[in-house]
């Protein structure tokens, strides 16, 4: 029995309320979690040192670390060495070699340099403490002011430290007692594990807020998008070929009011396109929340990455899904590409939008390697010094076209502003136009294709609504794959580019460039690694121009026989790519 | 609710998911967007020696800003931000002025003239163990 329409509105009210109920209750557990997670009980250890030191003094204060509230195990591990070595001179609480701290001491050793272990007499074990030396505080108000940030103090204990033999921590313990005594010196947010690629986001003069544990909230927002989806395709099944809605909204206007059911087969599209253009919005979405927190210095650039990274609450996620939406696009819209030539689409009239597309490609290419370097890290150092001096060896303008895209003789502060400004500015402005120029030529051009010959007198059609709800379905479970992939496997990230550091180095191109890095070991720079790219790019382009093309019975389906021949020198293109790419990456044997 | 058909119950469920899934996603942005990593502003100023400060003198000390004031009654700081919309006030032979939207106060720093509607705060004012005056402007 069909509700009565007075019914029906009835019914949707209830629904709609239900529907926000229901949002809420979710929305306030998710949020809530982190929360909890960060408020449940911390198990109240004292941290008990297992060296097997055996103290001397009786004092209370000798015996053991002072006690800490953060159980994890770099603070541990920091709190035992620091007990161990560090301690008799710098204090219990960080307080250096005051007299108050020498009476913790039996009477004979308060004076500890002037005779015995610490005099000039002193025995092989001990080792002298000059008189006039002043031990410095570790902790406490105007302590610590000569070191910026954790990684400086890490990297002064390791080379310095313990002073009477530097060099005997390793990096590891290093951090261990980095961890500790900047605990004691209350800047290190509870359970946050130091390592080289956050450290610079710990300051040692003020403390930085407590970083949530965002996990079970991205967790929960990709279950729901996973749910949705489900819930999407079980509606699909049952839905009616035609759909009746009677007014488009502005998305469903975007589109023709129906094409050809053949036009959207999925095994002919591959979906790539739609999704190079989800990835661009996911890509514009997340750069532009990147842009709230990034400061484009070199002082400052790979800092605010790793305060990104490891301090703002979501700001892993928001990077990790701006990194892998970037190279999912690369691989996209290659796939995009070669379906386009693989399928003779490019055909005719079309030819225009092809160059358009292989134009895009070249942006996609350059966004990449700008973004890469804006991280201004270890790992883009070498990159970013062969990508800019690969420009200086084009003849006449290569040392202009250096100065532009560097700013000056060497990379500093202005080319990490060109970088930025390229990147987040002209790149990005080019794209959406030659974006939207695309996809308006494949709607003038008369849509994606046409359907193969033995079906144009199908008509059966799908109307925008099927269009923008498959278009929709395909967003949220591509949103899934992303979100997921984001959570699991973290954007790369290294220490930030200091004078100091020579010696961590990543001599890697990024992965979608590995290919000259492999043929710049050839020979000449320009050619190979200028030249040679320049010209496959160029062959691409005039494919439609020079070489045959399909007949127009034969469009519609893979592989025509009429440009076999393009077909061809693009695979052949694709797979010497993916060959010197794998030829890079096979370990050569080092004599 | 029991005549829901199953295709309403669908749709009606996937909508709550995705009204679910924004919610959490507007969550998720105000909490990106309200991290602060910039230290609080300092809001001790060391301004030098109290000798510095003889009785019947008026000091402007430019970069708290405040003016010190030792008088009869002692000594004591007026913040030069203007109550407003905290501009920096300029002295003038009645007062002080502010540059911005013209609000006048007096030698005081009473306000005098609008728009602003409070007087320049007074601000504590300490001599610390070694002679120094510190000015706290919170």
């Amino acid at each position: 029995m069909p509700p009565t329409s007075k019914h029906r509105h009835q019914l949707s009210r209830s629904h709609t309320l239900l529907a926000v109920a229901v949002a809420l209750f979710l929305l306030i557990v998710s949020l809530l979690a982190p929360l909890r997670a960060g408020a449940s009980p911390q198990v109240q250890s004292t941290a008990t040192p297992t060296v097997q030191a055996t103290p001397t003094f009786d004092e209370q204060r000798l015996e053991k670390p002072v006690i800490v509230d953060d159980p994890s195990e770099q603070l541990k591990k920091g709190s035992e060495i620091y007990w161990g070595i560090c301690m008799a001179c710098h204090g219990d609480a960080g307080q250096g070699l005051t007299d108050e701290w020498r009476d913790a001491y039996g009477p004979e050793d308060r004076n500890c340099w002037q005779k015995g272990c610490h005099g000039t007499d002193h025995p092989p074990q001990g080792f002298l403490i000059p008189k006039t030396m002043i031990i410095p505080g570790v902790a406490g108000s105007g302590r610590l002011t000569r070191f910026k940030n954790s990684q400086e103090l890490h990297d002064f204990i390791l080379a310095n430290m313990p002073w009477w033999d530097p060099g005997q921590l390793t990096s590891e313990e290093a951090w261990q007692v980095t961890s500790y005594i900047l605990r004691l010196h209350k800047v290190m947010p509870l359970g946050f594990e130091l390592e080289e690629t956050n450290a610079s986001a710990i300051r040692t003069q003020h403390a930085v807020p407590q970083p949530s544990d965002d996990r079970p909230a991205v967790l929960a927002l990709t279950g729901i998008l996973a749910l949705a989806a489900i819930g999407m395709i079980a509606q699909d099944l049952r839905r009616n070929k035609i759909s009746v809605v009677a007014k488009p909204n502005f998305v469903h206007h975007l589109h023709p009011p129906t094409l050809p059911a053949l036009q959207a087969r999925f095994r002919y599209t591959l979906g790539a396109g739609g999704l190079a253009v989800f990835l661009c919005l996911v890509l514009l979405i997340t750069g532009i929340l990147e842009m709230f927190y990034y400061i484009p210095t070199p002082e400052h650039a790979a800092v605010s990455v790793e305060v990104i990274t490891s301090l703002v609450p979501f700001g892993a996620l928001t990077r990790n899904l701006h990194f892998w939406s970037a190279q999912a696009l690369l691989i996209v819209v290659s796939i995009h590409l070669l379906r386009v030539v693989l399928t003779g689409a490019y055909a005719r009239h079309r030819r225009l939008n092809y160059l358009i597309g292989l134009g895009m490609l070249v942006l996609v290419l350059l966004l990449d390697f700008t973004g890469y370097v804006l991280r201004w890290d270890e790992g883009i150092r070498w990159a970013l010094i062969v990508g800019t001096n690969l420009l200086k060896t084009i003849p006449w303008a290569g040392d202009w076209l250096y100065r532009l895209a560097v700013g000056g003789p060497e990379p500093g502060t202005s080319s990490i502003e060109r970088f930025y400004t390229w990147h987040i500015f002209v790149l990005t402005l080019a794209m959406i136009i030659l974006g939207a120029w695309h996809i308006f030529r494949v709607r003038r051009d008369g849509g994606v294709a046409v359907p193969p010959p033995d079906q144009r007198k199908d008509n059966a059609r799908i109307s925008r609504f099927d269009l923008v709800q498959r278009e929709v379905l395909v967003m949220v479970i591509a949103g899934v794959v992303l979100l997921f992939i984001s959570m699991f496997f973290p954007a790369p990230i290294e220490r930030p580019i200091t004078q100091a550091t020579v010696d961590v180095q990543n001599e890697r191109a990024p992965w979608f460039f590995l290919w000259v890095q492999q043929l710049l070991k050839l020979g000449d720079p320009f050619f190979w690694g200028v030249a040679f790219p320049i010209v496959l790019l160029g062959v691409l382009a005039i494919l439609p121009y020079i070489l045959p093309q399909p007949g127009e019975e034969e469009l519609g389906r893979w592989f025509p026989r009429g440009n076999r021949l393009a077909q061809i020198v693009t695979i052949i293109i694709a797979f010497a790519i993916t060959l010197l790419t794998i030829l890079f990456l096979i370990p050569t044997t080092q004599l | 609710m029991k005549n829901i058909s199953r295709r309403d119950f669908l749709k009606l469920s996937t909508n709550s998911l995705f009204a679910a899934a924004g919610l959490l996603g507007i969550g998720g942005l105000l909490r990106y967007l309200s991290y602060q990593f910039d230290p609080t502003p300092q809001s001790e100023f060391d301004v030098g020696p109290a000798i510095n400060y003889p009785l019947h003198s008026r000091t402007i000390v430019a970069h708290v800003p405040a003016i010190i004031i030792h008088d009869e009654d002692g000594l004591r700081a007026i913040s030069l931000t203007c109550s407003h919309l905290g501009c920096a006030v300029e002295e003038r032979n009645f007062g002080f002025e502010c540059p911005c939207h013209s609000s006048r106060y007096d030698p005081n720093g009473a306000v005098v003239k609008g728009p602003s509607a409070a007087n320049l705060r007074k601000l504590r004012v300490e001599k610390s163990e070694d002679g120094n005056l510190h000015v706290f402007t919170t």
